[in-house]
């Protein structure tokens, strides 16, 4: 049985995990994912991610809003009619403050349920092969390959500058 | 960057200029034609429609420079300068503003007019004489922060020009160090802003709302100067594509500055819309007659009413919907056509805004091809203008930082 695990590097340098992962990603090992202490646009751009789908979300909520402003407003003009000096009761032009409220109220809310189901939140089991040092000072680099190639790609990480940590896949 | 300064000097003579030379001498020449015809109103609204538009875009695009400075704003690293250019304009903008005294019985039909009292504030010594000075003192302040900010970005060593060396002279004869030139921007670009504020509501107000002058609307100098500050980032847009798609990467503008400028732009589109409708909502609420019926006459009466409809899509519509996309604001050529787009439109709204009270019982929108050679005349004007700004400060597209 192939025992297959999990070896993550840790490196202490931004630069460093650029050129890592560049290398990584063209080598046999199986690149997994990089854990960082904060966002950093160089990794962001050699991960090289599809477009983020959470402005969809949002324009969809703001679009469902500004429908829904007017809806409103027009069901409870229409319900409950309130005659003021001759104008009409489905009375357009002030109906928009309620829409564009709505609009963005609305959109907020697809935002939200977006970035949620985007992340796929809520996540109660936390990451699995996850350094804690990962939010301290050492960006993370998670691959894995076949077992006999494991101690190549010990090698490897610890050629690019990092250390070395390996999770057996029954932690 | 003497290489680029003698491409530069090289780029001046191209046709460029000999086709806005021509622009202007079609203008000039359209216009004389329709004063000495028999309807020189006519050639008189193109002539104030078209002063309203080009000033406001001059002056508009010179705020984006102050407005930059007073937050310390460093995202729009050369459009800063860039925007500066604008300023060429303002000395043509005062002449022509003198010139519109001559028309003065063409464009204000409150002249012979009972105003009830009115007169006090609507006679044409009083009228000339304040806007004058409005204008005189915004220029003048619009120079001032100009000279400040152009001493940082001087080049001494580079060839010299009378204003060139003038602005040198004064540097090194008094020479301060950059905070305090910059403490100076920031007295003199604040003041510009006010000034901006004051004297474009005075416009709004002398020139476009006066024409119909039993007609209120407390907000409408506030409008008339946020239409002038898009139609400026508009023009400053144009100017950066222009600059990016003739000299690529050399420009220092990128994609990141077309996508933040674009983000504002959106922004103002958005504003334009928003004191549009503030005033409407305020106007169809209270629904006093002697309010109602500007906007009666204008959104739904014919033949007024398209030309409503089509002033809001293309101001506001169509550039909200195309804006929302990321991908088109660092497009310069895209851009271009959307910012070009929105000037013309904001063009017709200013007819829109002065037609239905200059042309009395109009059966269909009054508008002919001189109006647009007149325009073309104004346009030939900027370009002349600002091309000369940039021909005299070359520094300017590469300044990296203006604050």
């Amino acid at each position: 049985m192939a025992f297959k695990r999990y070896i993550m590097g840790l490196f202490k340098d931004e630069d460093q995990v650029v050129s890592a992962i560049k290398e990584l990603k063209t080598s046999s090992y199986k690149f997994i994912r990089v854990n960082m202490p904060f966002p950093s646009h160089k990794i962001m751009e050699v991960l090289n991610l599809k477009k983020s789908k959470v402005g969809w979300f949002t324009l969809g909520g703001g679009i469902f809003g500004l429908l829904a402003g007017f809806a409103l407003a027009i069901y409870t003009a229409t319900e409950w009619s309130l005659m003021v000096s001759g104008k009409p009761i489905v009375a357009y032009v002030p109906f928009v403050v309620v829409s564009f409220e709505a609009t963005i109220l609305c959109a907020v809310f697809g935002n939200i349920l977006g970035l949620i189901t985007q992340t796929r939140l809520p996540s109660y089991k936390g990451l699995k092969y996850y350094d804690p040092r990962c939010s301290g000072q050492y960006f993370g680099i998670l691959a894995t390959c076949a077992t006999e190639q494991e101690d190549e790609l010990k090698d490897f990480m610890q050629r690019q500058g990092g250390e070395v940590r390996i999770f057996d896949s029954m932690e | 960057m003497a290489e680029n300064t003698t491409k530069n000097k090289k780029s001046q003579k191209t046709p460029a200029l000999w086709v806005f030379i021509a622009l202007v001498i079609i203008g000039l020449a359209t216009f004389i034609y329709g004063v000495t015809s028999p309807h020189p109103e006519r050639a008189w609204h193109a002539y104030l429609i078209n002063f309203l538009l080009w000033s406001g875009i001059a002056q508009g695009a010179v705020l984006f420079s102050t407005v930059m400075h007073m937050t310390k704003a460093r995202w729009s690293g050369p459009l800063s300068g860039l925007s500066e250019s604008f300023a060429a304009f303002f000395p043509l903008s005062f002449i022509l503003f003198l010139v519109l005294f001559f028309g003065k019985t063409h464009i204000f039909p409150w002249l012979h007019e009972d105003l009830h009292g009115k007169e006090i504030w609507l006679n044409i010594p009083f009228l000339f004489t304040r806007d004058c000075i409005g204008l005189l003192i915004l220029y003048i302040l619009g120079f001032v922060y100009l000279y400040h900010a152009l001493q940082l970005k001087l080049d001494p060593s580079q060839p010299q020009g009378k204003f060139r060396q003038s602005i040198v002279n004064a540097r090194q004869r008094n020479p301060r160090n950059t905070e305090e030139i910059k403490n100076r921007m920031t007295v003199w670009g604040g003041l510009y802003i006010l000034a901006f504020a004051v004297v474009l509501c005075l416009i709004g107000y002398d020139l476009v709302m006066s024409m119909d002058p039993h007609w209120i609307s407390t907000l409408f100098g506030a409008y008339h100067f946020v239409k002038s500050f898009y139609v400026g980032l508009g023009a400053l847009i144009i100017l950066a594509a222009v600059i990016r798609l003739k000299q690529g990467n050399a420009s220092a503008l990128n994609a990141s500055h077309f996508h933040d400028i674009g983000k504002l732009f959106f922004a103002f589109c958005l504003l334009w819309a928003d004191f549009f409708y503030v005033q409407l909502m305020v106007i169809y609420y209270g629904n006093i007659s002697e309010e109602t019926h500007y906007v009666i006459a204008r959104t739904m009466l014919a033949p007024w009413n398209t030309l409503a409809w089509t002033v809001f899509i293309v101001c506001f519509i169509g550039p909200f919907i195309i804006l929302l996309n990321k991908r088109v604001k660092t497009k310069p050529i895209l851009m271009v056509i959307i910012c070009s787009a929105v000037i013309i439109g904001i063009w017709f709204e200013h007819l829109l805004l002065l037609g239905p009270a200059l042309n009395h019982e109009a059966r269909s929108i009054p508008l002919s091809i001189s109006d647009g050679l007149i325009s073309l005349g104004f346009l030939g004007l900027l370009a002349i203008a600002v091309k000369y700004f940039l021909h005299v400060f070359p520094e300017i597209i590469w300044a990296k930082e203006s604050s």
